[in-house]
């Protein structure tokens, strides 16, 4: 019973062939060869697996693929394809990442935040990122960073 | 022009450091040691190129599944494959009887089977490895493997285990084993103590919960069986894959893909194991293996948990005459790396503080509970929670500042820790002064906003001993070589498992060779290429592999001033290298690059390579005494402080500030370092007030982050860091480590503020908002 979906990954159109319980974090890196987002729970917990979808940022272990038909979706492929974004540029100034699992879904929901809220404050990013577990930092400069991107759009404003 | 020298230490360690070096014009500032440089694995990890073991696979490759045991604890009557192996898509399914190794692995002790035969001792205990087309077919395939059991009397608890009429999970018995340690006359010291305290703490078992789950692959082609999969010391787990198979160790390759975070929890072989089996049944085809995350909980070891009687008795000064220290560790299945955890306790029992009578006895027992091993922290966290926690009540019993009472009893340089040890460079004084400044201690103000709400102040002192120690081979090797394209290689088997070890590897080397951090290539982890470096654990990775890379850097500059002295036609000691290009200091006009060093080294027939080896010695403690003159290598100290704010109504515990200082003999990358302290803090507050794998009958019942709780961007306050450079004579540049310290100091910081803030210390851990609001309740 397979049903053929059509979805938009990182700007280019891909059509393929899944069947209905596939899930999506596994159509990703397995079908379509997107590895960035990663496994790390498989149950909501972690936002290791998380991707944009439509722009707002979703755990892909917990959505079926069928359900993206007709979406758009980025990953840090797509997001990365001309260069790095302030966001990125800042965690890696502010040493964000230590072993870097977290990376992809932290990018992605920083991504998010600043999409709507260009200056968020310590709180907004600390509820932006609170979905998002990373067990070798404290968090810290993972804050800082965010919060720093924020700090400098301000000023270009 | 030498820098001004301020101390006797950093005297001897410039010393020793100058031995090191080998020209006799270095001097002047670091260009490139104790400079936060970026990871030179940052870039691709930001932008999720990095690749991980469970980016290995692929779907044209072959899947491996593990059958895991049905019964904590029963005899294996009967395994049943056939209907298995009937699966269309199976390619092969494997049990004991295809091992044609030893089918034994273990770190210390060999007693944990590869495959099971005879007998399971915990729910993790592996039975068959199934091979198929797919991963979903190899999980229906283990549903149809048949075993028959005989189910033996699950033993849960270290009181059923120690019963005289116990049932045996190893033939041998129960216990695992036994640490003394005996310093002076505790008993008769106690006697004469003006107070004595006296209490049981019990720590929890904890998960390492890395994200980055246990996943990839191996290939035999016939002459080379090449296993990629993540772990904490390749050679090692080379030599016990190759016993276990049956296959010589020549043609076995381990290479270490990208690792999303380690904390003690891939010491323990792990899938690597599973994957030889299969790969070297199923010749040319690749085998792709991972777990899940309740398979990764369920099947790997954990922190031990321990019970922790200790009774402490000082003068009415304060001053502390006596300590008398029982542990009791719960194993669980297998030995692991438990009798090195045990001694750690042990030596360890009093920390930093000067006790002069101390006994300490730890007992390791076998049940049918997860098997326990390596955790950052090993051993030393459980005993610091403990001898902390005991300071706090003698602090309540004397009626003395817990502060004043520490500051009295820390030992100072030249005093000796509990193995008798004289430790030279003793800093926690140090250490502990700088928290009680930056948090203001005298003027700690208890104001909250309402009644209900309690505020709460803690304090810790650790040391820590570095390194194996206790006379165990400790050994760190790598390589560098200069390339003809100019670029300096250094090849190690050093992990960066997250913490940076890359940068530390390269950052050395820079320094040492005289060459921009962009010209370093570091080589890592793969037994093919790079030398035996230890195991990335006990905080040894800087001390030893910085020291054994900066010794190879070193013997290779010499090698590099030889050449460009011989094409320049001058003096080999006043060939300086800097930023890559060597000249002579007087005549600084002609200058050889790195690659024209290279081409000229090779036309001359002169060696572009060096080794480099550290072996420290240490000294085995005595079995009856646990005394040794040199237990370990080094002593690492650092002291927390901390404000919690207690809601009494739910027992909810939010820390509010923390300080944290270490002594890290020098920052390498102080980014890093921070980055080490930030995130032991973050781990220790995990175990103290969250963590917990909660075990029902053998069985894990929260094996997941749903139930089994992390600590979020929410519980962690922003987390002061004081860093401190008392150089060490015997490491790079005088650093000393920082992995496993900063989470040591934690826990005992939090339940030192709690207990301030409600009166009352909490003795199981960890302390959930229940179990803090059932302590306030008692009366
Ligand atoms: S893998 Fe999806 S949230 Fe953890
Ligand atoms: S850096 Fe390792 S999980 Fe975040």
């Amino acid at each position: 019973m397979t049903k053929r979906i059509t979805v938009i990954l990182n700007n280019e159109t891909r059509s393929l062939d899944v069947e209905p319980n596939d899930i999506l974090l596994n159509v990703l890196r397995e079908t379509l060869g997107v590895k960035s987002p990663k496994i790390g729970c498989e149950r909501g917990d972690c936002g290791a697996c998380t991707v944009l979808l439509d722009g707002k940022t979703v755990r892909t272990c917990l959505i079926l693929a069928v359900e993206v038909d007709g979406h758009e979706i980025t990953t840090l492929e797509g997001l990365s394809q001309s260069g790095l974004t302030p966001v990125q540029q800042s965690l890696l100034k502010h040493n964000s990442f230590q072993c870097g699992f977290c990376a992809p879904g932290m990018v992605l929901s920083a991504t998010e935040l600043l999409g709507k809220n260009p200056s968020p404050s310590q709180d907004e990013v600390k509820e932006a990122i609170s979905g998002n577990l990373c067990r070798c930092t404290g968090y810290e400069p993972v804050i800082d960073a965010i919060v720093a991107v924020g700090k400098k759009a301000g000023k270009r404003v | 022009m030498s820098q001004p020298i301020d101390n006797l230490e950093e005297a001897v360690a410039r010393l020793h450091v100058a031995s090191k070096s080998s020209s006799a014009y270095e001097s002047g500032p670091r260009k490139v040691v104790g400079k936060s440089a970026e990871r030179l694995d940052a870039v691709e990890k930001a932008t999720g190129e990095t690749k991980y073991g469970q980016d290995l696979f692929d779907k044209k490759f072959l899947f491996a599944k593990v059958l895991r045991a049905a019964h904590p604890h029963a005899e294996i009557l009967r395994i049943d494959t056939r209907e298995a192996k009937k699966l269309p898509g199976v390619v092969a399914v494997i049990t004991h009887s295809d091992v044609t190794g030893t089918n034994m692995h273990g770190l210390i002790r060999r007693d944990q089977e590869v495959l099971c035969s005879r007998k399971v001792r915990y729910l993790g205990d592996a039975l068959a490895v199934v091979v198929a087309k797919t991963e979903e077919i190899a999980i229906e395939a283990l549903g149809r493997i048949k075993v028959d059991y005989k189910p033996l009397p699950n033993i849960l608890t270290m009181e059923d285990a120690l019963k005289p009429d116990a049932p045996k999970i190893h033939t041998e018995g129960n216990v695992l084993g036994e640490k003394h340690l005996r310093r002076g006359d505790a008993p008769a010291a106690m006697r004469e103590a003006d107070v004595v305290v006296e209490d049981i703490i019990q720590t929890q078992t904890v998960d390492h919960a890395f994200l980055d789950l246990e996943a990839g692959r191996a290939r035999y082609d016939g002459k080379m069986l090449t296993i990629e999969v993540a772990g904490q010391w390749l050679h090692e787990e080379r030599r016990l894959i190759a016993l276990a198979i049956g296959l010589p160790l020549e043609q076995l390759r381990l290479i270490q893909p990208a690792t999303g975070g380690a904390f003690g929890g891939r010491e323990d072989i792990s899938i690597q194991i599973y994957l030889s089996l299969a790969a070297l049944k199923l010749k040319g085809k690749t085998i792709c293996l991972r777990y899940s995350r309740s398979e990764s909980m369920v099947a790997r070891h954990k922190r031990h948990p321990m019970r922790v009687h200790y009774k402490l008795g000082a003068k009415k000064d304060g001053t502390l005459v006596a300590a008398q220290v029982t542990f009791y560790v719960d194993k669980g299945a297998y030995a692991s790396t438990g009798i090195a955890a045990m001694r750690k306790a042990s030596s360890h029992a009093t920390g930093p503080y000067k006790v002069p009578n101390v006994w300490a006895d730890v007992i390791g027992v076998f049940t049918n509970n997860n098997p326990c091993g390596a955790m950052r922290g090993f051993g030393a966290v459980q005993t610091a929670i403990a001898y902390e926690g005991l300071m706090d009540r003698l602090a309540v019993k004397l009626g003395m500042d817990k502060a004043e009472l520490r500051m009295k009893n820390l030992i100072h340089s030249g005093d000796a820790v509990t193995t008798g040890q004289i430790v030279p460079n003793a800093t926690g004084v140090e250490c502990f002064e700088a928290v009680l400044k930056k948090i203001d201690w005298k003027n700690r103000s208890y104001e909250t906003a309402a009644p209900h709400l309690k505020r709460g102040y803690g304090v810790s002192v650790i040391c820590f001993g570095l390194g194996y120690g206790d006379g165990f081979p400790d050994a760190s090797r790598a390589r560098c070589k200069l390339t003809a394209d100019g670029m300096v290689e250094v090849y190690s088997s050093g992990i960066d498992v997250g913490q940076g070890l890359i940068n530390m590897i390269a950052q050395i080397v820079a320094e040492e060779v005289g060459v921009p951090l962009e010209r370093v290539r570091p080589i890592l982890a793969d037994t093919q290429l790079t030398p035996e470096s230890g195991s990335t654990s006990a905080t040894r990775q800087t001390y030893f592999t910085g020291s054994a890379v900066q010794l190879a850097a070193s013997e290779l500059k010499k090698q590099l001033q030889d050449i460009a002295a011989a094409h320049l036609e001058e003096l080999v000691y006043e060939i300086k290298i800097d930023n890559g290009e060597a000249y002579n200091v007087f005549r600084p006009e002609r200058r050889l690059t790195l690659r024209e060093l290279a081409r000229e080294g090779k036309r001359r027939g002169f060696s572009l390579e060096a080794m480099g080896v550290y072996k420290p010695p240490t000294v085995p403690e005595d079995t009856a005494t646990g005394q040794s003159m040199r237990a370990f290598v080094t002593y690492l100290f650092g002291s927390h402080a901390c404000q919690v704010l207690v809601d009494t109504e739910t027992g909810e515990v939010k820390v509010e500030r923390y300080i944290a200082c270490h002594d890290v003999g020098k920052a390498i990358n102080p980014d890093q370092v921070i980055g080490q302290i930030q995130g032991g803090v973050t781990q220790g507050i995990g175990m103290v007030l969250m963590e917990e794998v909660v075990m029902k009958d053998g069985k894990i019942m929260n094996p997941g982050f749903t139930d089994y709780i992390l600590p979020t961007i929410r519980d962690v306050p922003e987390i002061e860091c004081i860093v401190l450079e008392n150089p060490d004579p015997g490491g790079p540049f005088g650093a000393r480590g920082v992995g496993e310290p900063p989470l040591i100091a934690c826990g005992p910081a939090v339940m030192s503020a709690i207990q301030d803030a409600i009166g009352k210390p909490i003795r199981i851990l960890p302390a959930t908002p229940e179990r803090v609001w059932r302590t306030i309740s008692e009366k």
